[in-house]
């Protein structure tokens, strides 16, 4: 039950998406660009401090859109270690990487020297992981999740193709709730948690239910769609146009980046 | 204001369509079977002219979403034919893009489940979604959304995802993505199951005054009050999925024993204001002497 919540939240919550907050304001298109190019800083910087201030710019941005910094903060550093660490932490032997010791122990009577070069890469590994990880979750947090497929358009996807998309994430929430709707009925009837054999048979039972409402639904669907004059090739009402706002954003942050990427070349 | 709707459309779309009592819709001994082997609807004979309300009733699995299926041109009879609007509605003629889109702007249908209706990320796209595919300007879809949009009181939820809506919103928004297409003839499967009173008399009146103004109505519903208002032609389809029986509604709704042998009416006690009780048949909401 609490993993269905779980990834229901995880996916289809847009609570932030719809607060009257800044980045919510900004086109949906404009706003993917720019966190695009703030991205690209981020991976092509060398320097852990000028990473630092994007990741600095990130937060500032997260409590001017009204996104919670306690909530964003641990969304985000749940992640990190998950990506980085793994990888970071090696990083700072001699073994991986010679260079001046800083620091040693031991451990079942081996000599662990962290280095200089090590510890400097494993920390702008991780800085750089948290950035980028905190832009595309401030991204996800504040964008509607239908806007952030229609912006793969502005990379040519076929607007067909972002229809399924966008309607396949529709149903998505139709049939999580379907299935946390049979799991409570299974546990009010059950009235205890089953067992391992027993909960396994409810899981195969549920994934085929679920499969066989997925197929009726899908061909009712197209019946659906038929019967509003669809014909194979999907029409869109135009997109609204960006705003001199979204464009001073947009420069703005074309700004920031190429200031900041200044900066890191005269280090 | 469903008047001023509704002459605003007529002015530009409707008039000039088709005759008052001009048949619309001919059915001659129409049989269908899923997957060929459970039959739907058998030898059904049926003759819908312009600006007719008909409802069809029945109990559940008796036929009724599939004759409203055929009407559509989404399924195609195994045996017997359908005309619609003169022309043989085939699966040729629906497959042919200029006739599809014709038929199309000239047939809308309301699902009776609108989790199918709203297949779109949004309210707003998904009214827009049938006039867009017919064509329909930008602009002339934005003015239709709008003016749909205040009359079932909905404008709050155009930016709303689908999913995030209640039953009673879901359904308002499934019958404007049909409204907002303006076809002739209107065909509504159960619009006003699972609703709370406000929402059906919306919905009622809609459709009402939407005939009013010379669209044609083919309703099913279990629900022989609202059958009482919306038609004036009743169906009946029986367990074997036939037709039974059809004529005024009135004239149906007053057989009480013949709609017992349906599952239409059911028996049950009762008491009356003088303290007497008895048991039978009759719809809720009829007085009648002990």
């Amino acid at each position: 039950m609490s993993a269905v919540s779980f990834i229901k939240d995880a996916t289809l919550c847009e609570e932030h998406a719809s607060h009257n907050g800044f980045l919510q304001s900004l086109d949906a298109k404009i706003k993917t660009i720019s966190f695009f190019i703030f991205l690209l800083t981020a991976v092509f910087l060398k320097s852990a401090l000028l990473i630092g201030l994007l990741y600095a710019l990130c937060l500032i941005l997260a409590v001017m859109s009204q996104v919670p910094l306690t909530f964003f903060l641990l969304r985000t550093w749940v992640f990190i270690p998950l990506f980085s660490f793994c990888i970071a932490i090696p990083a700072l032997f001699s073994f991986v990487t010679p260079g001046e010791p800083v620091w040693f122990f031991y451990f079942l009577g081996v000599k662990f020297i962290v280095t200089r070069p090590g510890l400097d890469g494993a920390i702008l590994f991780v800085v750089r992981v948290a950035t980028s990880v905190s832009l595309v979750v401030l991204l996800s947090l504040t964008t509607r999740h239908t806007q952030l497929l229609k912006v793969l358009r502005i990379f040519g996807v076929p607007q067909v193709f972002i229809l399924t998309v966008t309607m396949s994430y529709r149903y998505l929430y139709l049939f999580a709730q379907m299935l946390e709707n049979i799991l409570t009925a299974i546990k009010s009837r059950v009235g205890v948690v089953s067992g391992h054999p027993r909960g396994q048979k409810v899981v195969a039972w549920n994934i085929a239910n679920m499969w066989n409402r997925a197929e009726q639904m899908n061909e009712q669907v197209y019946l659906a769609m038929l019967s509003r004059g669809y014909t194979g090739e999907p029409s869109v009402l135009t997109k609204s146009h960006p705003e001199y706002k979204d464009w001073a954003w947009l420069l703005f942050s074309l700004t920031i980046c190429a200031m900041i990427i200044y900066w890191g070349y005269r280090r | 204001m469903v008047i001023i709707f509704f002459n605003y459309l007529c002015n530009d779309y409707l008039l000039g369509v088709s005759t008052v009592n001009e048949i619309i819709f001919e059915l001659k001994d129409v049989h269908y079977s899923y997957l060929g082997k459970f039959p739907a609807i058998c030898g059904i004979d049926i003759q819908i002219r312009q600006g007719e309300r008909i409802a069809v009733i029945g109990a559940n699995g008796s036929g009724k979403s599939t004759l409203l299926h055929l009407l559509d041109g989404l399924i195609f009879p195994d045996k017997g034919e359908i005309n619609a609007f003169g022309m043989a509605l085939t699966e040729d003629y629906i497959n042919n893009s200029s006739s599809a889109r014709q038929f199309r702007g000239r047939v809308g249908l309301v699902f009776q489940n609108a989790d199918i209706q709203l297949f779109c990320p949004t309210v707003k796209e998904d009214i827009a979604f049938g006039p867009l595919q017919l064509g329909i300007n930008d602009d002339e879809v934005r003015k239709r959304l709008l003016t749909i949009s205040k009359l079932l009181n909905i404008e709050h939820l155009l930016d709303r995802v689908p999913y995030q809506l209640s039953v009673g919103e879901k359904r308002k928004v499934a019958v404007a993505t049909v409204f907002a297409i303006d076809p002739d003839v209107l065909i509504l499967d159960e619009p006003t199951a699972g609703l709370d009173p406000l929402t059906v008399r919306i919905i009622i009146d809609l459709i009402v005054q939407a005939n009013k103004q010379g669209k044609t109505v083919i309703t099913s519903t279990h629900d022989l009050h609202t059958a009482g208002e919306i038609a004036d032609t009743v169906y009946v389809f029986s367990k074997d999925k036939r037709i039974v029986r059809f004529g005024s509604t009135a004239e149906i709704l007053s057989d009480q024993s013949f709609l017992q042998a349906n599952n239409l009416v059911h028996i049950h006690g009762h008491i009356h204001d003088d303290g007497s009780s008895h048991a039978h048949a009759h719809l809720s909401l009829e007085k009648h002497s002990n």
